[in-house]
């Protein structure tokens, strides 16, 4: 039964829960500014992100790891490009 | 990896094998790109809300937090279930990818819930620019979720039938990434749709 359950797994999961209850801390708090409460939820959400890539997905555990580090890595920028250029052109009005 | 490498995960094992599993990562790249297009509308969108209601008003975290708590332990189990398949252990591995799927079934009942709450709400998907945005990211991770059901019940029924070969392993273990996937994109959700909206 135990080797079913490998240790890295296991704590990912328990990171990923963990990481869940720190972004809850963001509305457990009443009068939070809303820059520290945006800086926790992008903190967490990013590292359960990189839980699920690292510890579930197992993205580095072959030798073409460099050519998916770009693939994912170049998606994450132009996706970050996308979501951060529309909020400065539409939201906070620059 | 060379062409006959045994000691490489049975999914690895043929070139074809490690090329599906390649290009895979590639197309998870152009799903990131996709949510992140969703993301932007809603963001900027978000707070367009007409005479329809705000995120405030309808976002209830119980039923998110079951959706959050539910789709983040089938990601674990399907991890598990991979685990159990390079280690030989096909029923095992079976087992927790129909666990996987089960919390998948829930995790779209209690969105599915969701959704006919705000109709009855009266707040439609025509209802205001917010709702558009909300329901249009909403739905279409909901969709990818309902596909990923169909995609691996599929999956499993031929590891019933053939049995765990480099095959069906290579499909499994692709499937593998994509609800792994679908956790993260829900994860973003989570953070920046349900608790940014009740901030």
């Amino acid at each position: 039964m135990k080797e079913l359950f490998p240790k890295e797994h296991v704590l990912g999961f328990v990171g990923s829960l963990l990481l869940t209850l720190a972004a809850l801390t963001v509305i457990m708090f009443k009068g939070m500014s809303n820059g520290l409460a945006m800086t926790i939820l992008l903190i967490t959400a990013a590292a359960q992100a990189l839980v699920q890539l690292i510890l579930f997905m197992h993205i580095g555990e072959t030798d073409d790891k460099k050519s998916l580090y770009v693939t994912i890595i170049y998606a994450v920028v132009v996706g970050l490009i996308t979501v951060f250029g529309t909020l400065l052109a539409m939201v906070w009005g620059y | 990896m060379s062409k006959e490498n045994t000691s490489a995960p049975l999914e690895y094992r043929t070139h074809e094998n490690e090329m599906k599993i390649f290009g895979f990562w590639v197309f998870l790249g152009a799903e990131i790109v996709l949510f992140a297009t969703l993301f932007s509308v809603y963001f900027a969108l978000a707070d367009r809300t007409g005479t329809g209601p705000t995120g405030k008003e309808i976002f209830e975290m119980p039923p998110v937090l079951i959706e959050t708590f539910v789709l983040l332990t089938s990601s674990f189990l399907i991890g598990l279930g991979v685990h159990a398949m390079r280690i030989g252990r096909k029923k095992a591995m079976m087992v927790f990818y129909i666990i996987t799927l089960l919390l998948g079934l829930v995790f779209l009942g209690v969105e599915i819930n969701e959704f006919l709450t705000y109709i009855h709400d009266g707040a439609t998907i025509t209802t205001s620019a917010f709702m558009s945005a909300l329901m249009t990211l909403l739905g279409t991770h909901g969709a990818h979720v309902t596909f990923g059901f169909l995609w691996g019940s599929a999956i499993l029924i031929q590891i019933k039938r053939h049995g765990l070969n480099a095959k069906t392993a290579n499909k499994a273990f692709i499937f593998s990434l994509y609800w792994h996937f679908l956790d993260v994109v829900w994860i973003f959700i989570f953070s920046f749709v349900y608790l940014k909206g009740v901030l």
